[in-house]
Order: structure tokens, then sequence, then C-alpha cells
């Protein structure tokens, strides 16, 4: 009890008795808070022994650490050389014994290794790659003519008996060399190239018989879509825009704005379908279509033929974002479309986002001011991003010399 | 330094490429001069040429009014006819489109904006400095009056100079 708290009465305590109940702590009268005494941490800590990751100690002594007998030494000397042996002496001098068994832990959690790594092989996803020596390599080396093959292929029928197996062949082959000159600059060449993980057919557990099965499954589904029979609208497209009908379900088609106009008559009011949809084939073209019908279904296709026959380039800067900030006006939609750097991503509205995708742009900002009608949005921003400006072209029109820094300076790393 | 004037030498040249002319006037000044100077030089205009209040004749090649030109000879001024001078600026197009994009003004008569050479440097890299935005366009450039004459942005970075911003061309 610290001698700052206040004295309370005396004769709470024999009051205190009288008032049936839990006793809740009472808040104190001081600027510091009482301490708990049943205070539990939230989460329950777990200490590093009871998890059994730090490993427990060997419980082996000096005295288990001992020098190899003179049997054990004439058995390693098979093995290894002098030099080594000399190297393993000097190891085992080095080393206390005393330090051994000290500092010497054997781990006994479940994460520990459960296989002793043979660092002398070099695992090509894991190493570091060592090229062969340059010695190796040979700069006048030359492809074997026709002739030389066939002389090769003459040896080796001179050579061999009468009786050829298929895997006489097959060793020739393997063993056939393509080139003159030196033999370790075609199979062991000085190259920077780190080898393959897995070699030709190799693979982690035979994805190659799933791959086989997708593969049937998609003829199986391209058969029976080629079944259907190509609507009128699909062939006029085809005939127009030169794609073939698999190029044109690859291409990337949204439907964005959907709603119903209607014609005021003098027989009254006829009701249609409107769809606006974009395409593009993600990477560069983007087109914009409108389709009206009676039918729903009827309005989206026609817009979304429209929209891949309007299909144009859209100039990206890397590929990936655009030229400059542009602006669009269209009816009181008025937006700004901003070039962002690498991995910005697209931060723009749905609508300015689907038309990127389509287009295959990945770095953006979009800013929508004053009206935001779906229907003029889009339009406003297909034509920001047909106003882009290029580079090249003001260039030319200015008669001045414009560098990319960021790619003649940076190699595009900034 | 009238930079109300300078506003509607700014607006003349917007309605001049809008209504495609291939050669203007604006009335004669040395800041005029000296701006109209830069923007040739960041090739935004094909000439400028101190005349009277009829368009100078074409140079026989170029096709334009030349400052240069030896044929024709330009009227020299003098105190007699200074007070008719103007500029006769020949503006330039390139694939339907003309190369003098929108003319905007930066400083106000009523706010001047001025900018050091920190500001600057962030503005060439496109980030927005104090009331100056940045330049965020290709071809996009800003014009300064500098202690060292009306130049561009980035020359005025290059020679670590601030100044009063003029104006901003697309």
């Amino acid at each position: 009890m610290s001698l700052a708290r206040p004295a309370r009465c005396l004769f709470c305590s024999f009051s205190r008795t009288a008032t049936p109940g839990t006793r809740v702590p009472r808040r104190q009268f001081h600027s510091t808070p009482a301490p708990l005494t049943n205070r539990k941490p939230k989460f329950p800590n777990v200490r590093s022994s009871e998890n059994q990751i730090e490993s427990s100690r060997s419980g082996l002594k000096a005295e288990d650490f001992k020098s190899y007998t003179e049997e054990e030494k004439a058995h390693l000397a098979k093995e290894y050389s002098a030099a080594q042996m000399e190297a393993i002496k000097a190891g085992e001098a080095a080393i206390d014994p005393k330090d051994l068994s000290e500092q010497s832990v054997r781990r006994t959690d479940p994460y520990r290794f459960k296989y002793l790594d043979d660092f002398s092989v070099i695992e090509p996803g894991i190493d570091r790659n060592v090229r062969a020596p340059e010695s190796n390599s040979d700069y006048n080396f030359k492809l074997k003519s026709e002739d030389q093959f066939v002389e090769d292929f003459g040896r080796f029928f001179a050579e061999s008996n009468e009786d050829i197996k298929p895997s006489d062949f097959v060793r020739f082959a393997e063993s056939l060399r393509l080139t003159e000159g030196k033999e370790e600059n075609e199979l062991n060449p000085h190259s920077a190239l780190v080898p393959d993980l897995f070699g030709p057919g190799e693979t982690i557990d035979e994805p190659r018989a799933e791959e086989r099965k997708s593969a049937a499954e998609k003829g199986e589904k391209e058969r029976s879509l080629e079944a259907e029979e190509l609507t009128d609208a699909l062939k006029s497209l085809l005939l127009a825009t030169g794609y073939t009908e698999r190029q044109v379900r690859e291409l990337r088609t949204k439907t964005l704005v959907s709603h119903s106009v209607v014609n005021q008559t003098r027989l009254g009011k006829v009701r249609r379908a409107y769809r606006l949809s974009v395409a593009g084939n993600g990477n560069g073209l983007l087109g914009i279509g409108e389709g009206k019908s009676e039918e729903a279904a009827d309005a989206k296709i026609q817009s979304q033929y429209r929209a891949i026959r309007n299909m144009q380039p859209v100039p990206r800067y890397e590929n990936r974002t655009i030229f400059g900030d542009v602006t669009g006006k269209v009816g009181a939609v008025e937006l700004q479309l901003m070039h962002r750097p690498p991995g910005f991503g697209l931060r723009t509205q749905h609508l300015i986002y689907e038309m990127c995708r389509a287009a295959g742009i990945h770095d953006l900002a979009a800013k929508v001011n004053r009206s935001r009608n779906k229907m003029n949005t889009v339009k406003a921003a297909y034509e920001a991003l047909m106003s882009q400006r290029d580079p090249e072209e003001v260039a030319r029109a200015r008669g001045k010399k414009i560098v990319d820094v960021r790619k003649v300076y940076y190699a595009g790393k900034v | 330094m009238s930079l109300v004037n300078l506003a509607h030498v700014c607006s003349h040249l917007n309605n001049a490429t809008k209504a495609r002319l291939s050669l203007t006037s604006i009335p004669n000044s040395n800041l005029h001069l000296k701006l109209c100077h830069a923007l040739q030089n960041s090739g935004y205009l094909s000439s400028v040429v101190r005349g009277g209040p009829t368009p100078p004749p074409a140079h026989p090649i170029l096709g334009h009014p030349a400052a240069n030109d030896e044929m024709e000879g330009i009227e020299p001024v003098t105190l007699d006819n200074v007070a008719s001078r103007r500029l006769w600026l020949g503006l330039k197009y390139w694939r339907n489109e003309s190369v003098l994009g929108k003319v905007k003004m930066v400083s106000k008569p009523t706010r001047r904006v001025t900018i050091d050479v920190e500001g600057l440097r962030r503005v060439v890299r496109g980030e927005d400095a104090g009331y100056v935005g940045g330049l965020r366009s290709p071809g996009e450039s800003l014009f300064l009056s500098t202690d060292r004459g009306i130049m561009e942005a980035r020359e005025c970075v290059e020679k670590k100079l601030g100044g009063l911003v003029l104006c901003r061309v697309l």
C-alpha cells in the first residue's frame, strides 16, 4: 500500500462484511491505476522451451567426444588423401571437446531438418551457378557439314557389328557431336545460363497427364462450340474484322451501361433496351459500342460486336500507363486521367477500371468531375485515352529532341 | 511588366490557333517580344517579326515573314513609329493540330507567382510546388521571367534560376 493513498475510514472495513455480493475493485482516488491482482494476459504466451523450438542440449559430456582411434584413422585413410587426413587431424585438435559438449545442440523440435544436406552437389534452383572454365570455350568452332555427318554415320556402321540394336542407335545419336572444334565447348560451355531445373520431360509429379487431360477437355469444348451455328451478326463481324471466331471469343468484352430508352411516338411509348460495352484485347486495343434492341440480350450482343468493330489502338507508355495527363469531356462529364508510376495499379472508378483492363493499362489514376453519368463517363474516358499526345510527334512538330530520361538513363528502373 | 496585356496575348494566341491562323499580331512590348522569342526557341512559333500595322511580306523561300529577311528588309524602330509597331507571329501546325496548344497564365495581374530553383526542380519532375502544378504531359512547358531574361523552366533549372512564373504551354 502506497503512502500517498488517502487514508480510508477505519470503520469501513467493519461495514464491508455487511454488504453481500462480490467485491468489485473500486476506483481509487489516485492518478496511478491500482494493479489488479487477478490480471492475466489476454493471450497466453508460449515459452520457446515449451514449444520445443529451442533444441534441448545434447546432454553429452566432454568425455563423450573422443578422438579417433587408430583403427578409425586407418579406415578414414582409405577414403581420404594424406592432405585431407592432415586437415581432419587439425580440425579435431582445433575444437575443444568441452566446447562441443556445452554448445552443441541437437534439435528435437518438429521443424528440424530431417535430412543431411549434400553440399557437394550444385542444385540449379538453390545454389549459385558455377560456370565452366573459360578455357572450355572455343571461338573457332564450326557446325558440321552434311558430308561430315554422313561420314560419322558411315563410321558408326563400319565399326558396329552385324546386329545393330535400337539402343546402339540411341547411343550413337547421343554421342554424336554437332560441331567441330573443342569438345568441351559443345558439352560444357562457359555459359552464363543456369541449367534447367528439370530436364526435358522431367516434372515434379507428372502434371503432364493433367495437361493432356485438360487439353482433351478443351478440344471437346471447342468442338461443341464449333457445332453451334454462327449467327449472321457474328459472321459479318468476322468478315469485317478479319478475326477468327476464336480470337473474337478471346477478346475482353464487358457491358458497362445498361438501361432502357423510350421513343415517344403518336402510338405511345416504345421501350427498348440500351447497352454500352467495351471491348479490348488486353494489349493496347480498345473500342466502345452501343446497342439498342427490344430484347436485352440482343442489345448486349449488338453493343459488344460494335465495340469489337470499333477497336482502336490506345497509346500506352511502357505498355502500362498513358502518355501524360489527359482530359475528356462529353456532356457534363469532365474527367482527367493521370499517368502513374509502375506498380501503382488502377485507382479509378469501376467504369474506367474496366476500360483500362480491356485496353491493358495497369497504372492509372482518374478523376471524374461535374456529372458522373455512366454512359458519358465511358465516352469521355475513351476520348481522353485517344487524345494522348505522342512524344515523338511533339518532338517532330516542335523541331526539338525529346528524350525519355527514364528509358535512356535509367533503363526503365526508376 | 503588365500581366494584363500578357493575359490578353495568351488568350489571343489560343483564339488564333483555334481559328487556324498562320500569322497573327500582338501588341509590341519588350515583355511580349522576349516571351515570343522564348516560345520560338522552344519551337512553338515559326517566326517573330516586329512590323507595322500591316503584316510584313513573307520570306520568298520560308513562306512566312522572317526577321533576317535580306530581300525585303525590316523597317527600323524609331521614335516616330514605335507606337504603331506590332509583333507578327508565325503559328505552326503539324498533322492537323496546332503546335502551340493551350497557353495559360500562371501568374495573374492580381497575384504574381514566383518560384525558386528547388520548387522548379519539383515542377520539372512533374510534382506540384506551391501554386505551380507539375509539368506532367509530354511537351508541356512553363515560361518564367528571370534575371537573365524569359526562359523555359528546364533551362532555368539548368542555370539554377528562379523567377516569376508567366505562363504554361501545353
